[in-house]
Order: structure tokens, then C-alpha cells, then sequence
């Protein structure tokens, strides 16, 4: 029977290996050759690392990837910090609480296109409530509009960001302070723990381990996003807000150059795979399994 | 760049190209038979794959009469360009479009004839009289529909460019602007539009004018009249000439004078209009802030209504008024056109259904129709035919019609956006850099030198320079030519 | 688990609320009045509150031409299909993941993470010419394959952390008596993770239902679903913003209805299996 475990996990790996297998064999194979929908329909030759070196020397590239590096990383930790904060709003019980948090979870519910439209419907620069919210309490917004100013495109998508996620660590933060055992800190409040110490003590500890997964989860969904990208800026003004995940749909779905649109994949994955493989690395080492 | 050391040899571009360009036109001469002709009356259905433009509107209301008409029936389909675009060439690379009819962008046309994803029509065409081929606007079958001396597409909507401006702004101010008959120079058209910038007009904050600043497309479809007006070419020389040559011709004094005027208008803007796509900037219009712009045709008509088909008028409707486009000096005008055709995948068995709804859905009478919907308050007067300019019915309502026929008569999309193989790509490193310009992060010079580059690097990293497949000498000529021996 | 608050704090906390509740659901309400705005209001300074609703442009998405209901009914299809293609691929490996000793356990369940580490947007090229290959190119399947690569890596870490919960004990008794691991697993533990079958039900279909990729190259005419329906709108001539809202609305609602009927299973068990302690 040692072997039945291995059966019943087989077929799921069996169906993803061959899903995902092919687009990434096919995104290897073609990074090396030339090939470009838009002179010619079959690849049309070898080309060594031609691909790469042309992806890796565009200055696109690099501000793609300082832009999405400080998208996923500030988002990821904005939406923990909010997340938390409002998860030990949500464990004070009082009456409401479960309405409130039945309620809190919608954003993460809907499309991120979706959420894009709502958002640019918002910052609309003429008649957008962001706008008008922001210039009634007399904040200096860009004359540009909030969406046209290098200086805040690239944090309109964040905000946008945040404001769809932070519900979805909020609520899965709070279900691992419910697992918080009673006894704990009953236990720690006898002992006369301040609330502080309670929270760093105890809650934190254990809420980290169930933040570990949904941390990791969302970098790796933010580090590709492009959506909110697609229907709030295109990547503009500049390059202020373009990402890699924007980068990949032009290469690939708007100049169809299938040879750069796939050596920017394989970038894509190593760089991550490198940042994800670390974090395993450091985070999941006391894990469970 | 370092492509032209490696592995793959011009030769096998050559090969690759020529081999599919000649399986294109062997499948084209093999067409003589034709497809099994749909038998009268047994219900055939075709697919139309279409772009949701205002002419989309227009043709779902009149679409009953086609089938009424040929006992074809139609699954008309909409979608967005960048869908639209996408799902067409994954379909075309793999063989499997699923529809009948399709839409083509001028830009792509070149690339779907050569690698045989859509049928040349001319065996179609030929000596056909319902087509009645001689009405079509040359200009607008040159500029959107043939390719290699082929008839590629037929023309569903023509776009040309021209101005809008606000007749109470212009009669408050005492400004002159010309009509169909006259002209004006770009300096003439932005000090009017500087005297309007600022100005409080009963009780409205006036901007002088209104760009489109986004990256890539729009922006470079905005720009790109401009640098054609002044003068400006991408190309040493493309498509009109026996040897192409795609050296660009960037940086010249004709584009940098093009960059500095749409800086300038940039500067009589609303500022948010860095952040505009197409629609923005007529919609931004239509809501009366805005002394005069220049735009694709179709918002000669779209600024009455207050948003996209909601047949609801705006408060500019009865107070706009359309102007030619400005001239830099002595310079010829050139006016860039675009739109949207209709061709025939190779994939369909229904091509010569397919054809029927070509030719319907193009005709003067359908189009006419067209033009009198009024769902939405008459949203479609984009005519690639000319009799249609004459059309007593259709200037009542669309009064500018006789000037729209002026500039489409001046239009040469083919020199304004040239539909080279890598056009798109090219489009992309415009758009940006022309953007960057707007924000400040560069001058017009640093745009220029850098756009000459990366145009010189992709252009010769796509094996495009020095061009070795055979050329086609793509003159206006060439398409009138084309148009005798069809009709 | 903590004693009630004193009623200055319970005020501070209440006002919170409210603001977390504005920031959070204000925009989608904001949202909901565009699709029944006359267009008008829609974009003015100071926002306009109170309007005479119309319901034309929900008439245009979904009756006339309507063509966002037959898109909502794919993205049903699309969105069934996969929560119901993902539950016999994940909850056995989910089910041998918890209950049996693997050496490659670790290994696997960091392979099934690593999964959604590739950037979709890349893959629509590749994917489409698979799909092609084995003819499936325009259908449901298509993209209800293609979506299990999402789906179900989240599944089975999810449904993992629910088994784990139900205590080992439970099943040994079965066990003794000679049952088969199969009828364990479907008579003693799937009954008992029922919320965790609902909960990971739940988040697939909203996976699937929310996809925009996938759908932008893999349906056909037919099959195209609702985010693919609302970039239509915003076309290239022009947008109309009460019809993106209307189409946006149809695909906001069943989500949120499916959130709001089962919210009492969305926050049990929602750990990914870290606090079995």
C-alpha cells in the first residue's frame, strides 16, 4: 500500500504537468529562435540568446521590473499589515461583527478587470469621486489626474490593489486568530500579559504561519498582474506603471513577437522562482507537512 | 542587437516568407473554381467576426435586410480590438479561424495576404457589377484594402482626420476659422487655439484643445497626422516605390517640427489628457470645455451624443463646427486615413457566401442605410463610397459630408501610418517615446535620436533592412489601376 | 475569546467600522448606481446622489441585444465546470497528502505552489495552439482545463488544512474493520470536511468566474464570458460607461451571492493547514 498515496496524487499532477508543460516547453524552445507573427507565421530560425539579450537590453525591461518589484512587494505587505489590523478589528466580538465581515469580503469577489474599470471610473479625472474626495479635503492632486502623473500611476494600481486584497487577508487573518486556543490566553491574561504582549506573544506567532501561505500566494499573483494595468494606464505615462505582466501581453498579444514575448517568460520565472525559492527557503522551515 | 551574427540567415527568412507569400497567391489562382455555391434557400449561416466601432451599430440594425435579401443568415459578433486582434492571428497561426467574415486592420493587412489567412478578392471582384468597384473612394481602397496589387478587404467604414471646434467659442471670441473651401496653416490653427485657451466662455473655463496622450496606439494615431501634414516620412522608402527601402527617416527636421506642434497642443490641453485614449479626447469634447480639435472623422459625428450610443445629445450638438486640417506652409496635405474591411479567411467553406455579405454589407445601399439608423441619434456617416457624399438624405443629416469628402480625397494612410511588416512594434517604441516627451522626461530631440535607433534596430533585427523579398511599387496609381481591371 | 470592550472603545471601533465599511463597499455601491445612472450624472463635480434611475442600459446588456447574457450563462458553464472538474483531482491528493506518510510530501505540495509562479498572460499563445492541436480550440473545456492550473493548486493546499483537522481517530475505527482507504475517504472524512468541499468550491468558482486571460484567446464567439464581455464596451470609438457597469454588475453579483449564502463556511478552516499546532 506504500505506493496508494502516490496514486491519488498522481492524476492531478499527471493533468497540471501536461497543462503546464507545453506552454513552458513551447516558451523555452521558441526564446531561441526567431520568430515574429507579424513578418512571418511558422518560426523561422535558431538564434541563440538573441531574444534575451534583445529583452534584456530594452530599458522597458528594467523599469518593468523595478515597477512590478515595488508593486509586489509593497502590495503584499500592505495588504498583511491592513489585513492584520483590520482582522483584530473583526476578533473584537461585538454585535455586527459577523455582518461586517460577511460583507468585507466582496472586493476580493469580483473580476480584477472589473475592479480596474471601477477604479479608472473613479479616478476619473473630471468626475471621478477619488478625484473629488481628495480635492475637497484639499489635497494637491496632479494636474495630470491621478492616473496621468508619473508620480502616481503606478500607486493608483497599487491602491487599487490593496483595496481588492486587503479583505482576503483580512478574513483568512482572522480565521487563524479564531484558532488562537482560549486556554493561551486565559493562561497570559492570569499571568497579567499586557494586550501588547498578548498580541506579539501569542496571536502573532500564530497568525504568521497561516500568513506564510497567503503571503507567498499573492506575491507570486501580484508579480504577474496585468489587468488593472491594461484598463487603468497602459503602462503609462512613460514608463511609470509599466509591469512585467504588461510587458508580456504587448510582446505577446499585441506585436505578436512570440521569440521576445517568450524569452521575457523565462525571465519572468526565473526571477521569481529565485524570490519564491528563497522565501521557501527561510519561511517554511519549521513547517508542518 | 546582435541578431544578424546568429544563427538564422536572411536566406531563410527569404525562404519562409516567399514560401508562404507564394502559397498565398497559388491558393488565390486555384480559386478559379470556387467554393460550392450555397444553394438558394437551404439555410446557410455565416460568422462575422466584428469590431465594436460605431459601424457595428449601424450594420446589426440593417442586418435583417441581408438575409431577406439572400436567405443567409449572420452571427454577427463583437469585439474589442485587442480581443479582436488577439483571437484572429492565434486562429490564423493555427488554422482554425471559425469565422466567415473578418475584420482587418489596414496595418495587418500586408501580413494576412502574405501568409494566406484571408483570400485576395480579386478573382471575386472581377468583372462582378453588383460590386460596382468604380464608386469606392481610391484613396480609401489604396490606404486601407489592397496589398501587393491585390484587393485585399473591402472598406466597411472609412475614417479620415479633421477639425472640430465650437462655433459660439470662435463667434464670442471673434476668431476666424475657415470652411470647407479655405485653408490654414498649423501656426494659424494653434494661435486660434491659444486665443481660446483660458478664455471663460459663457461661464466655461475654456481649454484651447484636447490631445490623446496614451501609449502606443492613440497617440501615435493623433500624432501621426500631424507629422504626415508636415511633411514627415517613417521610411526612405515605402510603399511607393520599386525598391523598398526601411532605412527610417526619423529624425528629420519635418517629424521634429511635428513633435514641437503636438507638444505645443499638449500645453493648451487639459493636462489629464496625457492619460487619453481615443474616445477620451471626443467625449472630453462633447462635454463643452474644449475650443477645437482634430480627430479621426467618426466624431464628427459621435461629439452630438453625450457618451458612446446612448443616443442622448450633448451640449455641444448644435454647436460644433468642422474644419480642414491646418497645412505646414507649402507642404501638400496629406490626410491619414483608416477604418475598418471586411475580408474572407482562406479557413471558411462559405467563401462565396462570405463574399455576398462583402459586398452587401459595403454596397452604397447598405451603407446608405446605414447612415439613416437613428438608434442613437444617426451614428454612422464613415462612407467609402463616393456617391454617397452627393446623397441628398444623408447630407440632411449629416451636414458635413461635402468636407468629409475633401479630406478623405486627400488621404494617404499608407504614407501617415505605414503599414510596414513590423508595424506594431514600431507603434509601441513611437507611442512611448512620444509620451515621454509630453511628461517632460525627454525633449523632442533625444525622442527623435532614440526613435531612429530602436526603429533601425528592429527594423534590421527583422531582417527588413536591406529588404530582400521582392517590392511592390504601392502607389495610389497602382490601386486605380487595380480598380479598371476589376470593375 | 476576549472580553467585551468598554463602551468609548466600543464607540472607536464601531466608527472604524463604519470607515472600513465605506472604503471597502462604498466603491462597489458607487459602482452598481453607474449601471442605472442616466449618463448624465455619471461623471460631474460634485458627484450627483440622487437620480432618476433607468434600467436602459441593463436592457442593452442583457435583453437588447443582450449580448451579456448569453456571455454570463458561459461564464456559468465555464465556472461549474472547473469547481467541478477540480474536485476529483484535488481532494484525493489533498486526502493523501494529509493522511499518509510520503517521503516527497514536502516536495509536492511546494511543487503544486510553484505552479502559480508562471505568468498567464504568457502562456495564451502557447496554450491556444495546444488547445488547437487537440482539437478543443473555442469550447468550455478548453478553459476549464487550462483553469485547473490555478485552481487546483489552491484547492489541495486548502482541502489539506481542512482534512488535517479531522482528527485521525475518527477513521480508524473503519480502518480496523477492514474498509477500503477509498470509503473512508467518501463515508467518514468528506462529510466531515463538508465546509472545506464548500469553502474550496467557492474560491474555484470565483477563480474561474473572474478570469480574464484565458478566456481572451480560448473562447470563441460562443463561449466568450463576462470579463471579456465588459472589455468590449471599452472600445476603441468609444466607451460607454453605464454599459461596462451593467455587464460589470451581472459579473459582480454571483460571486458575492455565493459569498454572502455561504459566509458562515468562508472563515472556518481557512487556515491552509498552520495551526494544527
Amino acid at each position: 500500500m506504500a505506493y496508494l498515496p502516490y496514486l491519488l496524487v498522481a492524476p492531478s499532477i499527471i493533468l497540471l504537468l501536461g497543462l503546464i508543460a507545453y506552454p513552458l516547453v513551447f516558451a523555452l524552445k521558441n526564446s531561441f529562435y526567431f520568430w515574429n507573427l507579424q513578418t512571418s507565421a511558422t518560426p523561422v530560425g535558431f538564434v541563440g540568446f538573441a531574444n534575451y539579450q534583445m529583452v534584456l537590453a530594452s530599458p522597458a525591461f528594467l523599469n518593468s521590473l523595478i515597477n512590478t518589484l515595488v508593486l509586489t512587494f509593497s502590495g503584499t505587505a500592505l495588504e498583511f499589515a491592513f489585513g492584520l489590523a483590520i482582522a483584530l478589528l473583526l476578533s473584537t466580538r461585538l454585535r455586527g461583527m459577523s455582518v461586517a465581515r460577511a460583507l468585507l469580503i466582496m472586493p476580493t469577489t469580483i473580476a480584477p478587470i472589473v475592479v480596474g474599470f471601477l477604479f479608472r471610473y473613479m479616478y476619473d479625472p473630471q468626475g471621478g469621486i477619488i478625484t473629488w474626495l481628495m480635492a475637497s479635503i484639499g489635497l494637491d492632486l496632479p494636474a495630470q489626474g491621478i492616473l496621468g502623473s508619473t508620480n502616481t500611476a503606478l500607486l493608483a494600481i497599487l491602491i487599487a490593489d490593496v483595496w481588492q486584497w486587503t479583505p482576503f487577508f483580512a478574513i483568512i487573518l482572522y480565521a487563524g486568530l479564531l484558532s488562537v486556543p482560549v486556554s493561551l490566553l486565559e493562561a497570559a491574561r492570569l499571568d497579567g500579559a499586557s494586550a501588547w504582549v498578548m498580541f506579539w506573544r501569542i496571536k502573532f506567532p500564530f497568525v504568521m504561519r497561516t500568513a506564510l501561505i497567503i503571503l507567498i500566494l499573492r506575491f507570486m499573483q501580484l508579480f504577474n498582474t496585468f489587468d488593472l494595468v491594461l484598463v487603468l494606464t497602459r503602462g503609462g505615462p512613460g514608463t511609470s506603471s509599466r509591469t512585467l505582466g504588461y510587458t508580456l501581453y504587448q510582446q505577446g498579444l499585441i506585436d505578436f513577437n512570440i521569440g521576445m514575448a517568450s524569452a521575457t517568460t523565462w525571465l519572468v520565472v526565473i526571477i521569481v522562482n529565485a524570490i519564491v525559492g528563497l522565501y521557501i527557503f527561510f519561511a517554511f522551515r519549521k513547517w508542518e507537512w | 542587437m546582435k541578431m544578424r551574427s546568429s544563427g538564422v540567415s536572411r536566406r531563410q527568412v527569404l525562404k519562409t516568407t516567399i514560401g508562404t507569400t507564394a502559397g498565398a497567391a497559388a491558393y488565390s489562382l486555384g480559386l478559379g473554381g470556387r467554393a460550392p455555391a450555397y444553394a438558394q434557400g437551404n439555410a446557410t449561416t455565416i460568422r462575422v467576426l466584428s469590431v465594436e466601432d460605431p459601424f457595428f451599430f449601424a450594420l446589426r440594425d440593417v442586418i435583417g435586410d441581408f438575409t431577406d435579401q439572400t436567405g443567409i443568415d449572420v452571427e454577427l459578433e463583437s469585439l474589442s480590438y485587442d480581443a479582436m486582434q488577439a483571437r484572429l492571428v492565434t486562429s490564423f497561426v493555427s488554422n482554425t479561424s471559425d469565422a466567415d467574415v473578418v475584420t482587418v486592420d489596414q496595418m495587418w493587412t500586408g501580413q494576412y495576404i502574405d501568409n494566406g489567412w484571408i483570400r485576395p478578392l480579386d478573382e471575386f471582384a472581377a468583372g462582378d457589377a453588383d460590386l460596382d468597384i468604380t464608386d469606392f473612394m481610391p484613396e480609401v481602397l489604396y490606404s486601407l484594402n489592397t496589398w501587393r496589387g491585390h484587393l485585399a478587404t473591402l472598406p466597411v467604414a472609412a475614417y479620415a482626420q479633421g477639425v472640430m471646434y465650437r462655433r459660439s467659442v470662435a463667434d464670442q471670441l471673434g476668431l476666424d476659422i475657415p470652411d470647407a473651401t479655405g485653408s490654414w496653416t498649423w501656426d494659424a490653427y494653434t494661435d486660434t487655439i491659444a486665443a481660446m485657451n483660458g478664455q471663460n466662455v459663457n461661464g466655461t473655463d475654456m481649454f484651447g484643445t484636447v490631445i490623446c496622450g496614451s501609449q502606443p496606439t492613440p497617440i501615435v494615431h493623433m500624432f501621426t497626422q500631424a507629422a504626415a501634414s508636415y511633411g514627415a516620412r517613417w521610411f526612405a522608402d515605402f510603399p511607393a516605390s520599386p525598391e523598398w527601402d526601411f532605412t527610417p527617416t526619423i529624425n528629420s527636421p519635418e517629424m521634429m517640427a511635428a513633435v514641437d506642434q503636438y507638444a505645443r497642443l499638449y500645453d493648451l490641453s487639459p493636462p489629464e489628457a496625457i492619460n487619453y485614449l481615443w474616445f477620451d479626447a471626443g467625449t472630453r469634447f462633447s462635454t463643452g470645455d474644449i475650443g477645437m480639435f482634430y480627430w479621426w472623422t467618426p466624431y464628427f459625428y459621435l461629439i452630438k451624443n453625450n457618451g458612446y450610443m446612448t443616443g442622448e445629445p450633448s451640449v455641444v450638438a448644435d454647436d460644433y463646427g468642422i474644419a480642414p486640417l491646418p497645412v505646414a506652409g507649402s507642404t501638400p496635405q496629406v490626410i491619414s486615413l483608416g477604418g475598418w474591411s471586411f475580408g474572407i479567411p482562406s479557413t471558411t467553406e462559405k467563401a462565396d457566401a462570405a463574399w455576398e455579405f462583402l459586398k452587401w454589407s459595403t454596397s452604397a445601399a447598405t451603407q446608405k442605410a446605414m447612415g439613416l439608423v437613428d438608434t442613437y441619434n444617426y451614428q454612422f456617416s464613415d462612407f467609402a463610397r463616393r456617391s454617397l457624399y452627393d446623397d441628398s438624405d444623408l447630407t440632411a443629416i449629416y451636414p458635413y459630408l461635402g468636407t468629409q469628402a475633401g479630406m478623405l480625397a486627400q488621404g494617404n494612410g499608407k504614407i501617415a501610418r505605414p503599414p510596414a511588416p513590423v508595424y506594431t512594434t514600431l507603434e509601441g517604441i513611437m507611442g512611448l517615446e512620444l509620451n515621454k516627451v509630453l511628461i517632460g522626461q525627454q525633449t523632442a530631440e533625444e525622442a527623435l535620436s532614440t526613435m531612429d535607433d530602436l526603429f533601425l534596430n528592429t527594423l534590421r533585427g527583422n531582417f527588413l533592412i536591406p529588404y530582400s523579398l521582392p517590392s511592390f511599387d504601392d502607389t495610389p496609381e497602382a490601386t486605380v489601376e487595380l480598380i479598371n481591371r476589376l470593375a | 475569546m476576549e472580553h467585551h470592550p468598554r463602551p468609548l472603545r466600543r464607540l472607536v471601533i464601531y466608527a472604524l467600522l463604519a470607515l472600513l465599511m465605506l472604503f471597502f463597499i462604498g466603491p462597489i455601491i458607487w459602482f452598481i448606481l453607474l449601471a442605472i445612472r442616466p449618463p448624465g450624472t455619471a461623471f460631474t463635480m460634485p458627484p450627483v446622489l440622487f437620480f432618476e434611475p433607468t434600467a436602459d442600459a441593463i436592457r442593452h446588456t442583457l435583453v437588447d441585444p443582450g449580448a451579456n447574457a448569453r456571455q454570463a450563462r458561459n461564464s456559468l458553464i465555464v465556472a461549474l465546470g472547473a469547481v467541478l472538474l477540480n474536485l476529483p483531482f484535488s481532494v484525493p491528493a489533498a486526502y493523501a497528502l494529509s493522511r499518509y506518510r510520503m517521503k516527497s510530501k514536502k516536495f509536492i505540495m511546494l511543487w503544486y505552489l510553484g505552479l502559480l509562479m508562471a505568468p498567464p498572460i504568457a502562456f495564451l499563445i502557447p496554450y491556444f495552439v495546444l488547445m488547437t492541436q487537440i482539437g478543443l480550440s473555442g469550447t468550455y473545456l478548453s478553459m476549464i482545463l487550462v483553469l485547473q492550473t490555478l485552481i487546483i493548486p489552491f484547492s489541495v493546499w486548502l482541502m489539506k488544512s481542512f482534512i488535517d483537522e479531522v482528527p485521525r481517530e475518527l477513521e480508524e475505527a473503519a480502518r480496523v474493520d477492514g474498509a477500503a482507504w477509498y470509503v473512508i475517504m467518501l463515508r467518514i472524512t468528506l462529510p466531515l470536511v463538508r465546509p472545506g468541499l464548500i469553502v474550496t468550491s467557492m474560491f474555484a468558482f470565483v477563480f474561474a468566474w473572474n478570469n480574464a486571460a484565458f478566456p481572451l484567446v480560448l473562447s470563441s464567439q460562443q463561449t466568450a464570458t463576462l470579463p471579456i464581455g465588459t472589455l468590449n464596451y471599452f472600445a476603441s470609438t468609444g466607451v460607454t460607461w453605464s454599459f461596462i457597469a451593467s455587464a460589470a454588475v451581472v459579473a459582480m453579483v454571483p460571486p458575492m451571492l455565493i459569498f454572502l449564502v455561504f459566509d458562515r463556511y468562508v472563515v472556518r478552516g481557512l487556515t491552509f493547514g498552520a495551526v494544527k499546532g
